[in-house]
């Protein structure tokens, strides 16, 4: 099994380092980013094969990035997690295709569990 | 010339003395008083008086004869009658007047007394005579009639006064409720318009009293739902109570209103009239929209860094090194179950926050029953390691309802059975097709409750009182659980038995909460 780029932006420093840690295991590579504004360029830079979206995010949320990914053909099968603490977040979650939605606080297993399914 | 002179009673045969007795006693078997006063002599004393005059008295001849009459006037000397007599006896004439007397046992009574003077050849007054009669009874009577007459004058004045009173009271009641109150005649043209609805809805009273309803502010008042309301719902005799009506004002933009609606069934002046109080809630509507908001926000920055702390828990679990103490892995333990009812607690607080201003927006999608209740069933088993949940039944179906809210109230159900069922291996989970419903039974072997409980379980806040201490909780838990299943048209209930078990059941409409409907 090759190793594959997993793409993280959430705005909160603590789950960034957590999921990371988490997510070594699984062996791929992982790119963390704060700023969801520099989703877009590190799409197009680094290929991932996964991204995990926070939902509630400053200046750009999840909803519109994951809108972008989907309506831009090249990276429209792209697969994406989308996480949230929000009671909301499954529904905008579905309503915008994601993948799939994990609710924060997320469990270990289920989190690895979803990675793997998806790439 | 006196009458005896003249001969009027001198009687065949008889003498002057004998005619004088006989008149004399015709004068004591009179029923009214009658005396003679000496106007010649001093202060005018009585020289005669008859035995009526001394019962009506109570005073006998001796204690008469030789006083000046004023004696029956006691101590009460300054009647206006006094000067009246005074003034006749001075200038010789008579008169008649109701004068205040009091007996020898001081007694009051009213005397009408009759006075007239006698004169002699040269028209000297030479006596006075008084013929007096008890009339305290007559008096009575007639104070009795003019007292019951200022009586009743005071009652209908005090009555006119009250109902002033209480129109005045009503009045100001209605002008000073913060509702808007309307008063519509049968034809819908509005009658009285409070001061709360002109305030609200900037309106005057000239623009809104006399009007239709309908046709108030430019027709802006015509709303489709109102007129079904009051055209169809309030003349089949029930009041419309808290209907919500949501309206774009041309003025004053949208507002949000609970109406309720009256009419006056009862006969008389009022009768069909309509009363429509308004409220307007769309201050308190966005002000409970900004506490959820609130809350919403509150507990998403709340989970936030529990995700970390969570998260970091899960890698140090699984990374513990075998050599590790039973101690140390213990308090690991210990911490996660803490961080996860912190987690808990954070999103029952935000649960019945929304619920309470029915806020549970549904978001129904059809699923397979089957599947989520093993899924959910897994998930709870996978960490509740003393524990063995059994699933039994099959429904085959798929169902239209919140799939997340149901899974949330599953999820409940379990961790309540493992909670209260800490020393109990086994629990039942059943599911079977009822009808045009799923039915699902979570049944444990714990605790239990007693029959008291079980009717209170789904309360706010409601916690066993033997469980407050044994086990953690907030006793939200039940309450959203049955307000979902509610949300749903469905039904939640217990059976349990104290120190047995319980079993927690719901029914869910296959098709949906609308399902009933068509
Ligand atoms: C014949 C005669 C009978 C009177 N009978 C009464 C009587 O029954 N009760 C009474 O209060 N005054 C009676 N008076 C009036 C008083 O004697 C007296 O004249 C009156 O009080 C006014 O006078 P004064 O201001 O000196 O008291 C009678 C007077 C006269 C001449
Ligand atoms: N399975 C059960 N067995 C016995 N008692 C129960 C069970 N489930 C709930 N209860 C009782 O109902 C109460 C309310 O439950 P819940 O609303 O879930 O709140 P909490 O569990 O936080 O107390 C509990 O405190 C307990 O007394
Ligand atoms: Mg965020």
């Amino acid at each position: 099994m090759s190793s594959k780029n997993i793409l993280i932006c959430d705005d909160d420093e603590g789950i960034l380092d957590v999921l990371e840690l988490i997510l070594e295991e699984t062996g791929h590579t992982i790119i963390p980013e704060k700023n969801s504004l520099n989703v877009r360029s590190l799409i197009e830079k680094k290929m991932p094969d996964l991204i995990i979206l926070d939902l509630w995010m400053p200046v750009l949320s999840g909803d519109q990035i994951l809108q972008m990914i989907r309506t831009t053909p090249a990276y429209k099968h792209l697969p994406v997690i989308m996480i949230s603490a929000s009671r909301d977040g499954e529904q905008i979650a579905n309503d915008h295709f994601a993948s799939a939605f994990i609710a924060k606080p997320f469990d270990y297993d289920n989190l690895i569990a979803q990675v793997r399914k998806l790439i | 010339m006196n009458t005896f002179e003249r001969g009027k009673f001198l009687f065949s045969g008889a003498t002057k003395n004998e005619s004088f007795e006989l008149l004399t006693k015709a004068l004591d078997a009179s029923i009214s008083g009658i005396i003679i006063t000496d106007n010649s002599q001093p202060d005018n004393p009585i020289v005669y008086c008859n035995g009526a005059f001394e019962s009506m008295s109570g005073y006998s001849r001796n204690e008469i004869i030789g006083h000046n009459c004023r004696f029956l006037q006691a101590d009460d000397r300054s009647q206006k009658e006094r000067e009246i007599l005074a003034k006749a006896v001075n200038e010789g004439l008579g008169c008649t007047v109701e004068i205040r007397n009091y007996k020898k046992n001081g007694d009051l009574f009213w005397n009408e007394l009759y006075m007239s003077p006698v004169k002699d050849g040269d028209g000297k007054v030479t006596h006075f005579i008084g013929v007096q009669n008890d009339v305290t009874y007559r008096k009575k009577v007639e104070h009795d009639l003019r007292q019951q007459k200022a009586n009743m004058e005071k009652m209908v004045e005090e009555r006119t006064l009250a109902l002033r009173d209480s129109e005045a009271f009503l009045t100001s009641i209605i002008e000073t409720v913060r509702e808007g109150l309307l008063v519509l005649d049968p034809n819908f043209t509005v009658l009285s318009a409070n001061y709360h609805f002109l305030k609200t809805f900037k309106v005057t009273v000239e623009e809104t009293v006399g009007k239709q309803l309908y046709a108030l502010g430019n027709n802006q008042w015509d709303i489709p739902l109102l007129r079904n309301l009051l055209v169809k719902i309030l003349p089949t005799n029930n009041p419309v109570v808290d209907f919500e009506v949501e309206h774009e004002f041309p003025h004053i933009g949208k507002k949000l209103m609970l109406l309720n609606a009256y009419r006056i069934e009862l006969e008389g002046q009022f009768k069909d009239q309509i009363l429509l109080a308004i409220e307007d809630i769309t201050e308190r509507k966005e002000i409970e929209r900004r506490k959820d908001d609130f809350l919403s926000i509150a507990s998403h920055e709340l989970k936030t860094p529990l995700t970390t702390i969570k998260g970091y828990m899960q890698v140090i679990e699984r990374s513990l090194p075998s050599e590790a103490s039973e101690k140390f892995k213990s308090t690991i333990g210990k911490v996660s179950q803490y961080v996860e009812r912190l987690n808990n607690l954070i999103s029952e607080l935000l649960d019945v926050s929304r619920i309470q201003t029915g806020n549970i927006e549904l978001h129904e999608a059809r699923f397979e029953f089957d599947k989520m209740v093993s899924d959910v069933v897994d998930g709870i088993q996978s960490s509740a390691h003393n524990h063995k949940i059994i699933l039994k039944g099959k429904t085959n179906t798929s169902i239209l309802a919140d799939e997340t809210h149901i899974i949330q109230v599953l999820n409940n159900l379990l961790s309540n059975a493992i909670k209260y069922g800490p020393d109990s291996e086994i629990i039942e989970v059943n599911i079977s097709n009822v009808s045009e419903y799923v039915k699902v039974s979570v049944k444990d072997f714990g605790v239990g409750m007693s029959a008291q409980d079980t009717k209170r379980v789904f309360e706010r806040f409601f916690r066993g009182s033997e469980i407050q201490q044994r086990f953690p909780g907030m006793g939200i838990g039940l309450y959203v659980c049955d307000q979902i299943i509610k949300n749903h048209k469905g039904t939640l209930w217990v059976e349990s038995q104290k120190g047995k078990g319980s079993i927690f059941s719901f029914t869910l409409p296959k098709n949906g909460k609308g399902s009933d409907e068509q």
